[in-house]
């Protein structure tokens, strides 16, 4: 649900969290992102920096400067300024990104899982394939590479992307491991809730993993022309399609990251129109998976 | 400039408050643990608060200096030495060139900071000079120090004013062998979905400090812990374990309920995840944190948002120059 009013809770002494609803869609989204570019242009005293995420936003705030309440009077008042996000059109890259599916790596990962933490975890794609009702391993592979994915937001790790389908016949749901992972492959694909990420490098993980990327989201020593701007290569607005490949593709387009020939595969002319994008969602079938 | 002899266990570079302002690229802020050590360690040797120092995790280093130099040695003691001789802690000290100082296992808190008048030299990596290890960035080469690595430092005139500088005891952390320790919190931002038995658990039973624990997180052992209502039925968007919520972001501090171990986000802790984190270390506790072993039991109290940034204020006078006197 989209709530009334934003709620806020406290974070410690120096954080906000405010929380626009308890559901991951587009508009809650764009109420975090506009939030974020309207306090990034009024620069108010105080408010350090935010980091908008699904449905959700964190404000990192200094209180010597400004007191939790006038924070979230000020807040509350900024929110209210928001427009409607239907109007809202934006440019957003479109990025394919290669990907192994049911591949060997993820697999290693959760048979570690499994020797080391808990027997009892069903392997990552059988237990998503069941809980969604699909068919078998592959279909999940078909729904879940069916659809582009919208960045929402950067976090857990410097440019892991989290990402929503944009698709409603590709939205897929699954609980997070517990315990954790105390180790993901680097370019890991996998999701939790309804959210998809890519482990931008060997990390812990929380998420249901079933396919790898060879390409990197992130690089600290800029060998790619892509990341001449940020290290990472994504940022909230862009959009991903995953490219189901094989092994041998996999093998080629890693070799190509190795040497540096490798060219990014990315649109950059297309803009996103959410009124455009909700009127399509509204005449679909979300019963029929790919 | 100085020469890494030994290296100790893991020692890095650090500046504070850290690398503000890339939270939502997922960048934490890195920066010492226990940053009321740190600051005091720069202004006994006339630095900002904030200037790049080391920090020294469990067993500290030996560095050969090459150029006279003031340092001042705070935070946990690894019983520092010049040339073999024992040199006094939370004091600056002169240092001749060609003298070398060593500091051996932390007998007392976990973590000691080495400031030496100037500030370390290294380049600042998005704006800020701090080591983020797990991310092989800030610091130097993005890494704790390496053997026969030379580290320069800003020159600064050294004169007379500036040893013999110590704090004054009523400034002083703290920092002692206890095994129960103390540390406050502050409810959110997700209390909501413990329920009143599970958070009079969390704030009662004692939680040990586990063993894998490092500058992202430290996990703690302990009872298991009741949800409410909101935790169980949610949409399943959330992910269905009851510490799953939508992903969002994470404070520093945050009490992150992993699955069903809490585990503290501290200094290089991860920005955003979808588990909850029902209470939140303010940080005016972090020194306490940074200073506890392995083992220790942590008891966890209650106090209210503006509790927590009072303490907060008076931490940051504890670190201002009339707190430091010259002997």
């Amino acid at each position: 649900m989209i709530y009334d009013k934003p709620r806020f809770t406290p974070g410690g002494d120096r954080y906000i969290l405010i929380e626009f609803g308890s559901e991951m869609n587009l508009t809650l989204n764009f109420m975090g992102q506009a939030l974020a570019k309207l306090l990034e242009e009024n620069n108010q005293a105080g408010i350090i920096e935010s980091a908008p995420c699904f449905a959700s936003m964190l404000i990192h705030y200094d209180p010597d400067v400004i007191g939790y309440d006038n924070a979230v009077i000020y807040l509350t008042e900024l929110i209210s300024e928001l427009g409607p996000s239907d109007d809202i059109v934006l440019d957003s890259r479109l990025f394919y990104i290669p990907a192994v599916y049911l591949d060997p790596w993820t697999k290693e990962a959760i048979d570690d899982y499994r020797l080391k933490i808990n027997n009892d975890k069903v392997h990552d794609p059988d237990y998503v394939t069941q809980l969604n009702g699909l068919e078998n391993v592959e279909q999940l592979a078909r729904v879940h590479s069916g659809t582009e994915y919208w960045v929402a937001s950067l976090g857990f790790w410097p440019g892991l992307p989290f990402m929503m389908p944009l698709d409603p016949r590709c939205k897929l749901t699954a609980p997070k491991y517990n315990p954790p992972r105390t180790w993901t492959p680097k370019g890991a694909i996998g999701m939790g809730g309804a959210s998809t990420a890519i482990y931008p490098e060997v990390l812990p993980g929380g998420y249901q993993i079933f396919g790898r990327t060879p390409v990197p989201i992130w690089d600290t020593s800029k060998r790619f022309d892509v990341f001449e701007n940020s290290i990472c290569l994504f940022q909230p607005g862009d959009r991903v399609k995953f490219v189901p490949c094989d092994m041998d593709a996999f093998e080629y387009y890693e070799q190509q990251v190795k040497d540096g020939s490798y060219v990014y595969n990315l649109i950059e002319y297309q803009k996103f129109s959410v009124k455009n994008h909700n009127d399509w969602v509204s005449n679909l079938d979300v019963n029929r998976r790919f | 400039m100085f020469t890494v002899i030994k290296t100790g266990l893991e020692t890095s570079v650090q500046d504070f408050p850290g690398r503000i302002g890339f939270r939502d690229q997922g960048f934490p802020p890195s920066g010492p643990m226990d940053s009321w050590s740190f600051r005091l360690a720069n202004r006994l040797v006339g630095n900002e608060v904030g200037c790049a120092a080391l920090e020294c995790q469990y067993i500290g280093p030996t560095l050969a200096f090459e150029q006279d130099a003031v340092i001042a040695i705070t935070g946990a003691n690894m019983t520092p030495k010049i040339d073999g001789l024992a040199i006094p802690m939370w004091t600056s000290i002169f240092i001749k060139a060609g003298q070398e100082l060593s500091l051996i296992f932390a007998k007392v808190g976990v973590r000691s900071y080495i400031a030496i008048a100037g500030g370390i030299n290294s380049q600042p990596w998005l704006g800020s000079q701090s080591t983020f290890h797990k991310a092989g960035v800030g610091g130097i080469e993005g890494r704790a120090l390496q053997k026969g690595q030379h580290i320069d430092w800003r020159s600064v005139e050294l004169n007379n004013t500036l040893i013999n500088r110590a704090v004054k005891s009523e400034a002083l952390p703290d920092i002692n062998n206890d095994k129960a320790i103390s540390i406050n919190v502050v409810y959110g931002p997700n209390e909501g979905w413990l329920d009143e038995a599970g958070k009079a658990k969390f704030l009662t039973e004692p939680w040990k400090l586990s063993s894998k624990s490092d500058r992202t997180g430290f996990r703690l052992e302990g009872p298991t812990l009741t949800f409410t209502d909101k935790a169980h039925n949610k949409s399943p968007e959330h992910g269905s374990e009851p510490s799953n919520i939508i992903d969002q972001g994470y404070p520093v501090g945050g009490i992150n309920l992993a699955g069903e171990t809490p585990i503290i986000l501290v200094n290089d802790g991860p920005s955003m995840g979808g588990f909850i984190n029902p209470f939140t270390v303010p940080g005016c506790e972090f020194w306490k944190l940074a200073q506890a072993k392995p083992g220790s039991q942590l008891y966890f109290k209650e106090i209210t948002v503006q509790q927590a940034q009072r303490l907060g204020r008076e931490q940051t006078e504890a670190c201002n120059d009339d707190k430091i006197t010259n002997q």
